[in-house]
């Protein structure tokens, strides 16, 4: 296994890891939208969904697991690389432009120049997502056993959390607007028939991925929907979960968007 | 004279080196390790030579001034190297290659050398194409060529219009790859500046760390000089800004011969002079004469614009002049009937020094495409420099010093007249006699790397022992004192002016009076004023900058200060020659047609000059040249 | 024409570097940029100043000895144009230009614009080669390459190693070189046999070398003069994963 051990240690061998665990992580948005995207079914829909999620427990477990190494990978990697690619010059231009020819973006503001900042960014939006809706830190009472949907709806209508899911989930797009496209290139995936289709990928799954869970706080705020019409923590499989919360560290009330079977499978 | 032993073997030309081979004496396999061997330069010639010496087992040292090995001028060619394969099957051979070359070359090159040049020609397409050089080929995979000046048959391979550097990337990946098994150590931005002689033999030399300014000895067995050409000494060339004469010359000042050093090549199609700032000539490759056609307007007044100068207004002077060759004629005579046009008053351009060299039909015939893909990069060069677009309007070309023929004296083991000091690819007097055919320099400096040197190199060790030679030796200090007593002296002028303009100066003497066409007049005052421009030079030049460090002008300082030397040198040479030949074209020497008109009764020979002081005037020895095997006859293109 | 020079000064390698400014006031819409250079040069010996150092040698963009970035940009505005090929018709009277070198801590300045390359012959010499000894080459035209595969291998063999790739990119990455190199010999059947073992040796030295990894910015493709294209580094990251994973051929 010296090989794994050497392919890991050498720049292209971690960018190809990068690549993998942000197709990994592109196939979880993916999923994540489209259980997300029940919300507009109804609520009932949605709770179903949730609830039967939450069920299966095993894969619950194992998809929160996967979820876990991904990013803790991506991120660790992202960390790593950008410290060595930052250490390779000390001492910086005092002018930079760029040479390309016919930028649509001005360079100055082109996604791949911030990678590391919208992946910060990201991952800033992540904790408190999961304060939000997995470790329920954020306004503990007036979540109490609540419907998933009611729960969304009031985290979102949360003017803190409504700002930070905007800012959060533009700049996941800003992330992906570069990082989809670099992803074949890394990957090797490139071939002159499809060429002109994977340069496209990248934005084009950025503004799906932006606009789409965009979409999920402005509706919350938009819709006449009252959350609080439902009484609270009558549910009982509620309490299955509280057992759950302890016996295993990481709660399983949070797993209602957790269909990323795709990714744990090719873990 | 009798000290020139050409050491050309007996036999018939086609098996002279084959036998040769055979009757070369070996070194022993667990010997070879033990010798350690110098080669500076990492062109085509050096580093086919450091990479095969090294794979047979030598130590090697290999130095550039460059920063990289890669860098070598080599890697400016761009038409195409000649292999007589006969792919094509037009009729090319061994013997029609070794004919073209010796014909092409007026004369005045040794038959034997000719012959081992194009025998082994076959091989070198071989090896590069093994090494992964990406020639040109055609849509059936196979291998393509193109026609070059001079030749009647397609024999030169190419790689689009970078071919020298393709090859020399072949060459300095063997290299390379020498170098990861610990078999040559290369140190580059190192200049040498002199050679160090134990008893006689070639045994180090001094060189000089560029970046640090540190003045270094290195010791070996065998010194190979592979550091190219002289035409800098003419300051305006196609050659880098850093070719020089230093190292040939300081090696003729302890005893190598200087063989025809008047015999330089004046390019054809470059692009012309266009101001006093400039600071070289950019080369348009010869290849380009496949498809355009040269011309000016018929009418000395004629100030139209080229592309409203209609056909019966043009005067496409080679194709009238030399119905069977028309544009292909070789490089002197394509030069000399520009100079021709121009001097009577038809040239073009601002300064009346240019003539057309159009593309027009052959874009027409064969689409722009077809030509794009041929010689789209040399048409991209023209345009960056010119800011015309050659596609729509036709070059100005004017010709400009390209090559140097001259080089010092070696025999047919390309060893000089010091034992131990080899010299190959173009600073040596070389295969190509008074003039090259295109597409030959690269095949001449690969054949003595690869094929020729590793053997005559092992030959010459075979009797020797394999004593470490220690660099504290007297001829050591000796000659590292000089060095630093000249580098001091020229820091210490502190004059007021630069070193560029004193190389500048030389230049236009030398353009002037030692150019194209050479008069005895003209050369005897080029003598007296080179003269005074080194004297000049000695009291009034300005060196900034210490020694110890990286020192640009420093550097050129050293080498102009060589060339202006050397310059009397080929001055000199061009007057004692008599006779017109190839490039070498004395006025008084033409026919009614003015052709040049040789003198083989008198100049059939190499002429070899030995140096004798700085102030005495060298020896001029001469080595006859005899053909057995061709016919001497008039050159004729007509 | 007239232009307002801030040059990068440093007077050897481990010394602290500046800008300075310079005017110059004849420059001529023809030159060259070197050939303004040389000016500035003449102009400061004439004052008894150190010329400003820079590298240079062939002057018509093949041997990739130039090479300064010129107002952030390597090599200047012109696009597959090295810096001895630039003229100064690009500017404008009156223009205000940065010059600074190449920088990489993989390219220490040795003195002013002037920057050490050599990392890149041992990237070379680590696997850039086909090991095949002189004279043992079967015929040119025994083996026949695909006319296509012919081309995109000169394509990626056009490379004149002159860094700008290196100084274009925000890691400071040589990968489109080593792509370059990497993709010659994978697409010519003379590069076969070694080709998984080139490929990972190549790239251990140039990590070795202290260049940065590649983010796939694509600043090196603009800024190459000899129009090197990225499309290699994806093909070099193709040829790494088949070698690293596919292949049994191991790093010692
Ligand atoms: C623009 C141009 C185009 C050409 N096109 C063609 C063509 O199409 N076909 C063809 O056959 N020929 C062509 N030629 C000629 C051919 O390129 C050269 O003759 C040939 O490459 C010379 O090779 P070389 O190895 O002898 O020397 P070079 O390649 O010139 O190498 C000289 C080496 O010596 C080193 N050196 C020099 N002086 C010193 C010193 N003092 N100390 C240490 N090192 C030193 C240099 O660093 C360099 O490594 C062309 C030449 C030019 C200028
Ligand atoms: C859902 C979340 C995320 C997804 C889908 C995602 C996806 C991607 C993708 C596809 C790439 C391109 C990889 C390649 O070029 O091969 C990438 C690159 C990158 N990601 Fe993420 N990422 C996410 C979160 C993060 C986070 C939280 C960080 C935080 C540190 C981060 C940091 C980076 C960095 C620095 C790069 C650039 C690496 C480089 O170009 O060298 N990412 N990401
Ligand atoms: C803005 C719209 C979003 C909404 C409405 C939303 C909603 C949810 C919900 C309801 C859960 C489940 C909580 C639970 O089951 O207890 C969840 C979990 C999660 N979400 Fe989101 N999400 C959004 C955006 C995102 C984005 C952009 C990312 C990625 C960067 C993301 C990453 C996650 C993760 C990692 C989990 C935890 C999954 C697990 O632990 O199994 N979410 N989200
Ligand atoms: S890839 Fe381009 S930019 Fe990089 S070294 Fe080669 S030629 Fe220069
Ligand atoms: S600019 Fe740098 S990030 Fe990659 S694509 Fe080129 S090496
Ligand atoms: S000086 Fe050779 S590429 Fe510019």
């Amino acid at each position: 296994m010296n090989w794994v051990v050497n392919t890991l240690k050498s720049s292209v061998g971690k960018k190809l890891l990068m690549g993998m665990t942000g197709l990994l992580l592109c196939l979880f948005l993916v999923v994540h939208l489209a259980g997300n995207l029940l919300m507009y079914v109804g609520p009932e829909a949605y709770n179903n969904y949730a609830h039967t999620l939450h069920s299966q427990e095993w894969f619950v477990m194992m998809a929160e697991t996967g979820l876990l190494v991904l990013f803790a990978l991506h991120i660790w990697l992202g960390l790593e690389t950008s410290r060595e690619n930052r250490s390779a010059r000390s001492q910086r231009y005092r002018v930079k432009r760029s040479k390309i020819p016919g930028r649509k973006i001005p360079f100055n503001v082109s996604p791949e120049n911030y990678m590391l900042m919208t992946g910060v960014i990201v991952l800033a939006f992540l904790l408190i997502h999961l304060g939000d809706f997995t470790f329920n830190l954020t306004m503990p009472e007036e979540l109490e056993g609540r419907e998933p949907f009611d729960k969304a709806m009031i985290i979102m209508r949360h003017p803190v959390s409504f700002v930070s899911y905007l800012v959060g989930v533009i700049l996941l797009g800003w992330h992906l607007a570069h990082g989809v496209t670099s992803m074949f290139q890394t990957l090797g995936l490139r071939h002159p028939k499809y060429d002109g289709l994977t340069q496209k990928a990248g934005p084009v799954f950025a503004l799906i991925i932006a606009v789409g869970f965009a979409s999920f706080p402005i509706y919350a705020v938009l819709t006449p929907y009252d959350p609080y019409a439902a009484p609270a923590a009558e549910e009982s499989h509620g309490d299955e979960h509280s057992h759950q919360e302890e016996a295993f560290v990481v709660p399983s009330n949070i797993t209602t968007c957790n269909l990323a079977s795709p990714a744990a499978d090719l873990i | 004279m009798s000290q020139l032993q050409s050491m050309v073997p007996d036999g018939p030309i086609s098996e002279k080196w084959t036998r040769h081979k055979n009757s070369l004496k070996l070194v022993a396999p667990n010997n070879k390790r033990k010798f350690n061997i110098i080669v500076v330069g990492t062109g085509l010639a050096g580093a086919s030579a450091a990479a095969s010496l090294a794979e047979m087992g030598y130590n090697v040292k290999a130095f550039c001034y460059q920063d990289s090995a890669r860098r070598a001028h080599s890697i400016a060619a761009q038409g195409g190297i000649n292999a007589a394969k006969n792919y094509p099957n037009d009729g090319d051979s061994v013997w029609r290659l070794f004919y073209d070359t010796v014909k092409g070359g007026d004369f005045r090159s040794r038959e034997a050398n000719v012959y081992r040049l194009a025998e082994v020609s076959a091989n070198i397409i071989d090896q590069c194409v093994a090494q992964g050089v990406p020639f040109a080929r055609d849509y059936g995979g196979l291998l393509a060529n193109r026609t070059f000046g001079g030749a009647q048959v397609s024999r030169t391979f190419y790689a689009r219009g970078q071919t020298g550097q393709q090859l020399l990337l072949g060459a300095y990946s063997a290299l390379m790859r020498q170098v990861n098994k610990g078999k040559v150590e290369v140190l580059s931005r190192r200049e040498m500046l002199d050679l160090v002689q134990v008893d006689g033999m070639a045994r180090g030399i001094i060189t000089r760390d560029l970046a640090t300014g540190e003045i270094e000895r290195h010791a070996a067995h065998a010194v190979l000089l592979c550091t190219g050409g002289y035409g800098n000494v003419y300051y305006l060339s196609t050659n880098a800004m850093g070719c020089n004469v230093t190292a040939a010359w300081r090696c003729y000042k302890r005893g190598a011969y200087f063989a025809n050093p008047c015999f330089t090549q004046i390019h054809p199609t470059c692009i012309p002079v266009h101001g006093t700032y400039q600071s070289k000539l950019t080369l348009m490759s010869e290849s380009l004469r496949n498809d355009g056609r040269v011309w000016v307007p018929k009418d000395k007044d004629d100030k139209r614009a080229p592309n409203e100068i209609p056909e019966s207004d043009r005067d496409y002077y080679l194709e009238r002049r030399y119905p069977a060759f028309g544009n292909m004629v070789p490089r002197d005579i394509a030069s000399r009937a520009a100079k021709e046009r121009c001097d009577h008053g038809y040239g073009v351009g601002e300064t009346g020094m240019s003539v057309y060299l159009d593309f027009s039909r052959a874009i027409k015939e064969q689409g722009r495409e077809a030509i794009e893909a041929k010689y789209g990069n040399l048409f991209h060069m023209y345009k960056k420099i010119t800011d015309e677009n050659p596609y729509e309007v036709p070059m100005k070309i004017y010709p400009a010093v390209h090559y140097t023929m001259g080089g010092l004296w070696v025999d047919y083991n390309l060893q000089s007249t010091i034992p131990g000091l080899f010299v190959l690819g173009e600073a040596n007097f070389s295969d190509h006699g008074a003039n090259r055919l295109g597409a030959s320099a690269l095949m001449q400096g690969l054949a003595d790397g690869y094929f020729v040197a590793p053997y005559t190199v092992g030959h010459h060790l075979a009797d020797k022992k394999p004593e470490t030679i220690d660099t504290t030796h007297a001829a050591f200090d000796d000659v590292e004192g000089q060095v630093r007593q000249k580098l001091s002296t020229l820091l210490d002028i502190q004059g007021s002016r630069s070193v560029d303009s004193f190389h500048r100066e030389l230049g236009a003497v030398m353009w002037d009076y030692c150019g194209m066409a050479r008069t005895e007049d003209g050369l005897k005052q080029a003598i007296d004023k080179i003269k005074d421009i080194r004297s000049n030079f000695w009291q009034d030049v300005r060196v900034t900058g210490q020694g110890e460090q990286l020192n640009m002008e420093l550097e050129k300082a050293g080498r102009v200060a060589d060339f202006l030397e050397f310059g009397e040198l080929l001055a000199r040479d061009a007057l004692a020659r008599e006779e017109s030949c190839g490039g070498h074209f004395r006025e008084e020497h033409q026919t009614e047609e003015n052709e040049s008109k040789r003198n083989d009764e008198q100049f059939q020979h190499v002429a070899a000059w030995e140096y004798h002081g700085d102030d005495a005037v060298p020896t001029r020895h001469t080595e006859e040249l005899i053909f057995d095997n061709v016919e001497v006859t008039t050159r004729s293109y007509k | 024409m007239k232009i307002k020079l801030h040059i990068w000064r440093q007077s050897g390698r481990d010394a602290q570097g500046e800008f300075k400014t310079y005017e110059l006031g004849n420059v001529s819409p023809h030159m060259s940029f070197l050939e303004m250079l040389d000016v500035l040069n003449e102009q400061l010996i004439a004052d008894k100043e150190e010329p400003v150092a820079f590298d240079h040698d062939c002057r018509e963009g093949i041997c990739g000895s130039c090479g300064v970035v010129i107002n952030g940009q390597p090599h200047g505005p012109d696009l597959e144009t090295t810096t001895c090929q630039l003229h100064m018709r690009r500017f404008k009277d009156g223009a205000e230009i940065y010059i600074e070198p190449w920088r990489a801590d993989s390219f220490p300045v040795l003195k002013d614009l002037v920057v050490d390359r050599t990392s890149f012959d041992r990237i070379q010499q680590a696997g850039g080669f086909v090991s095949v000894n002189t004279g043992n080459a079967p015929d040119a035209n025994s083996t026949a390459v695909p006319k296509r595969d012919a081309d995109l291998a000169f394509d990626a063999a056009t490379c004149i190693g002159c860094g700008a790739c290196v100084a274009a990119c925000k890691n400071a990455s040589a990968m489109l070189f080593v792509s370059a190199k990497v993709s010659q010999y994978a697409l010519l059947p003379q590069g076969g046999p070694e080709r998984p073992i080139r490929v990972q040796k190549m790239i251990a030295q140039m990590d070795k070398e202290g260049f940065g990894g590649c983010s796939n910015t694509n600043e090196c493709e603009a800024a190459c003069p000899a129009g090197i294209s990225v499309k290699n580094i994806a093909r070099l990251n193709r040829e790494f994963i088949s070698a690293s994973v596919a292949s049994d051929e191991k790093m010692e």
